[in-house]
């Protein structure tokens, strides 16, 4: 194969043929990503009796475009009102809904679309150009170094914290032994299930989801006129229609190189198989916080808080049909879908098909860019309307979000059960909330707490219960000093900042 | 009629009431079980204990593209994973009709071990019956192309002098009980990593995690190259052009470990067979001819899956399978769990 400009242009012009399929697959994934329990993964089975009677290259540019737009979609409802539509989407909140409620949900949601084309976009490219580089990051990125990079996903406990670390702690712990209920990782056992069957496979991710932000945030909202403040109403109402829009896009440009950068933590993640957009949303949260010249604005409505996980969470998508294109082994559900439809035309993925064939695995990561091009036309001017939502006032709000709320819950796995335990979450969301407990924390400790385990576990397994393997990679080394770094400079940065600001003011 | 005509005469009235008794008889008759030819009429539910888009899916959606055609209806998959195919199991006996309107398409192997292990809330044999095998994968031990075993006497002989590193589905299943049946039979120390599901036990083993794997033959076919397998569990290897020539690990060593195959089959409510056992005849027989019909072959190739996997057998066959798997891990069980 020669990887010249042509081949590529041929490639752009042949996705860019398939527009006919993708658009539509936007605007399904964007509203099946917006709304919590309706994940790309189970509606493209829905979806399969279709995608099966399209040839391979339509099938799988729409599949891409389904996929990559859920990513964005899932982004809405966590900015307007407080509830991520995937788990992917639940580091989104922490600054989206913020600015919702300061009057700014228009340029909170231009932040997080072109956060997620850009981020997208670029990991996607970059992607086509690294190809053969990137299939190589499996080999290096085993249990040990995946368990430290859950950790810096983990130390997101603290800084959602700040204010009251104790209760940040105690709600991040209970959302870890909540995470542990399932099936042990070694023996397949269950645990902790209290006898509910429907506990066996673990707590579903969705339930807890909805449940600790959805319920808990509708229950709040009862007590409120609206979600937003009278300020923020005035801000709403002075604006012209475009203007939000327009400074949205210029903030985001404006920080540009904090997408970029972020998108590469969301692609590193998405090629380790098994990981996926969670792991990547909340480290790279956690990375632009570090890295912030103004931490102590994250968590306020800050645009960077929004930029980092929607870039990362984006950056996601071609990362993790790496492993299926160039191992042919999927990474995640949604790549297991996408290998059902290519197997049934008799595409056979692994090293040989960029000899036989390279043409269907470039071409797959060529559509996901048309994908990211057409998304920014597609959605961008829907921040002004979208925005509106927030302008609902919470006596008609409330009630849709948890009628809403509940059917995403039912819907993964049909089971009456999770919409009973999307009820129970938001009981305990709602005490959390009432208390200043995080319900953030809790939700870090359901999503990362049973990855971290399985790692944990396996890495331990593998040495014979020897701890001292969590120490035995060179890049596990490496990332152990980083994440030591990323606790201690802060305060030590700080206690310095403060100390000369006192030598000053002498 | 005049108004003097009465509206029931005693003969009309008797004639009435004997045909009401006649009719309400009737209402009663249980024509399900009269009249196979009903059935089905409507959609047929499969519970899968596996997530969707695995070898399951995959292989259950060539299955019944083609016995659709026989049974006229249309199939609704529903793929209930968790705790090594306990969900499922648990959720098809006891929260589906045993109507023959849902069926079960489980891995015998495997799941039978974790009724052994697990010990859930169902009764085997008794609540329900494989009756129709699809197919049948030797469990193998392989490598990734450049490992520096290239055969399994060299694996075994450095698993005297180190720990081997073997990544498995999980533990309760045929492949991991090979494995710990050769280790046993060696002296050689095999040390086994579940990894939850086929396709992270491929990538574990493809990406040097681990130094070998455990599992089906079908998984390390399905990586085109980039895989080398070095032993089967079965009396012979099935497609030695396709593994390496690859010989049977008794053959090898000397040892009588058990035939370990995968083998995916459907199941039925027991209940379901005796109440309804027209509608059994016809899903055996209409399930039957699938295995005749080229197109099951053609769509079978689409999977990747080798079509000399491709092997019935009938209830009577799947059943003493499965007791013979039961007894293995009987006698693995202490290995096999915490």
């Amino acid at each position: 194969m020669e990887f010249t400009f042509e081949f590529l242009s041929s490639l752009f012009t042949a996705s860019l043929s398939q527009w006919y399929v993708i658009v539509p697959a936007i605007v399904i994934g964007l509203i099946i990503g917006a709304i919590p329990g309706l994940g790309p993964a189970n509606s493209l089975i829905i979806l399969l009796p279709f995608t099966l009677v399209l040839n391979v290259e339509t099938a799988m540019a729409f599949m891409v475009a389904l996929y990559c737009s859920a990513r964005m979609g899932a982004g809405i409802p966590a900015i307007l009102v407080n509830i991520p539509g995937t788990a992917g989407a639940a580091a989104t909140p922490f600054d989206g809904y913020p600015m919702s409620q300061k009057g700014l949900a228009q340029r909170a949601l231009t932040l997080s679309f072109v956060a997620s084309a850009l981020g997208g976009l670029i990991a996607s490219i970059f992607s086509i150009f690294a190809l053969p580089l990137l299939s190589r990051v499996g080999y290096y990125f085993h249990s040990v170094e995946m368990v430290v990079v859950m950790l810096f996903g983990l130390t997101l406990i603290a800084v959602v914290s700040t204010g009251n670390t104790l209760k940040g702690l105690i709600a991040g712990v209970f959302g870890l032994l909540v995470g542990a209920i399932g099936p042990d990782h070694i023996y397949s056992a269950p645990r902790a299930t209290f006898g509910f069957l429907e506990l066996y496979d673990g707590v579903p991710v969705v339930a807890a989801l909805i449940g600790v932000f959805a319920i808990s945030e509708a229950l709040l909202m009862t007590e409120v006129k609206s979600i937003v403040t009278d300020v923020g109403k005035v801000h709403m109402a002075t604006q012209t229609r475009w203007a939000e829009t327009i400074i949205g896009v210029r903030m985001a440009f404006k920080r540009w190189w904090h997408i970029v950068w972020t998108s590469f933590i969301g692609l590193g993640v998405g090629v380790v198989p098994g990981a996926g957009a969670p792991i990547a949303a909340f480290v790279a949260y956690q990375q632009s916080r570090l890295f912030s010249k103004t931490p102590e604005k994250y968590g306020t409505g800050h645009p960077e808080g929004i930029l980092a996980p929607e870039s990362a969470n984006n950056g996601v998508t071609s990362g993790s049909l790496i492993p299926l294109l160039t191992l042919g082994v999927p990474g995640g559900s949604t790549a297991a879908i996408m290998l059902i439809v290519i197997q049934y035309h008799g595409i056979t993925l692994g090293p040989r098909i960029f000899l036989d064939r390279p043409e269907f695995p470039y071409g797959v990561l060529m559509a996901m860019v048309v994908t990211y091009l057409f998304m920014v036309g597609t959605i961008l001017p829907l921040a002004r309307y979208m925005s509106r939502v927030t302008l609902v006032p919470t006596q008609f709000l409330a009630p849709a979000i948890i009628s809403f709320t509940l059917v995403g819950a039912f819907a993964p796995r049909m089971y009456m059960f999770d919409m009973g335990l999307a009820l129970v979450f938001g009981v305990i969301g709602y005490i959390a909330r009432k208390t200043g407990y995080q319900v953030s924390a809790i939700l870090i400790g359901v999503i990362l707490g049973p990855y971290i385990e399985q790692y944990f576990m396996r890495a331990l397994r593998i040495a014979e219960g020897n701890p001292m393997v969590l120490f035995s990679s060179r890049i596990g080394n490496i990332l152990w000093v980083f994440l030591v770094l990323s606790l201690v400079a802060p305060p030590l940065i700080g206690w310095y900042k403060k100390r000369k600001a006192d030598h000053a003011s002498l | 009629m005049s108004s003097k005509d009465p509206l029931f005469t005693r003969r009309t009235f008797l004639k009435g009431t004997a045909a009401s008794i006649a009719l309400g008889s009737v209402s009663t008759f249980p024509f399900d079980n009269l009249f196979a030819a009903d059935f089905p009429e409507r959609t047929i539910d499969i519970v899968v204990p596996t997530g969707a888009g695995g070898g399951a899916d995959r292989n259950l959606r060539a299955f019944i593209s083609v016995w659709k055609k026989y049974l006229q209806t249309e199939f609704e998959p529903g793929f209930f994973k968790g705790a090594g195919g306990q969900v499922g199991y648990e959720t098809y006996l006891g929260k589906r009709e045993p109507d023959c309107y849902n069926l079960l398409y489980g891995n015998m192997g495997p799941e039978t071990i974790m009724y052994v292990l697990q010990k859930p809330n169902y009764k085997f044999p008794g609540d329900y019956v494989y009756f129709n095998r699809c197919d049948v994968d030797p469990s193998v031990i392989w490598v990734r192309k450049d490992s520096p075993f290239q055969t399994i006497e060299e694996l075994v002989e450095e698993g005297k002098k180190r720990t081997i590193t073997l990544s498995c589905s999980r533990l309760p299943h045929p492949a991991s009980i090979g494995s710990l049946s050769l280790a046993d039979a060696t002296g050689a120390k095999f040390n086994l990593i579940p990894y939850g599901g086929g396709n992270p036990t491929v990538v574990a083993c493809l990406t040097g995690e681990v130094d070998a794997s455990a599992l089906p033959m079908a998984n390390p076919i399905s990586t085109k190259g980039q895989a080398r397998v070095l032993g089967v569990f079965a009396p012979s290897n099935p497609i030695p052009d396709r593994t390496d020539n690859a010989p049977a690990v008794n053959d090898v060593f000397g040892t009588n470990i058990p035939d370990l195959p995968s083998a995916r089959a459907f199941a039925l409510h027991t209940e379901a067979i005796e109440k309804y056992p027209e509608r059994y005849e016809l899903l055996k027989s209409t399930m039957r001819k699938v295995f005749d019909d080229p197109d099951y072959k053609v769509a079978i190739e689409k999977t990747g899956r080798p079509w000399e996997f491709i092997s019935y057998a009938d209830e009577a066959e799947c059943m003493e399978y499965a007791a013979n798997m039961m007894e293995l891990a009987k006698k693995y069980e202490p290995l096999l769990t915490a």
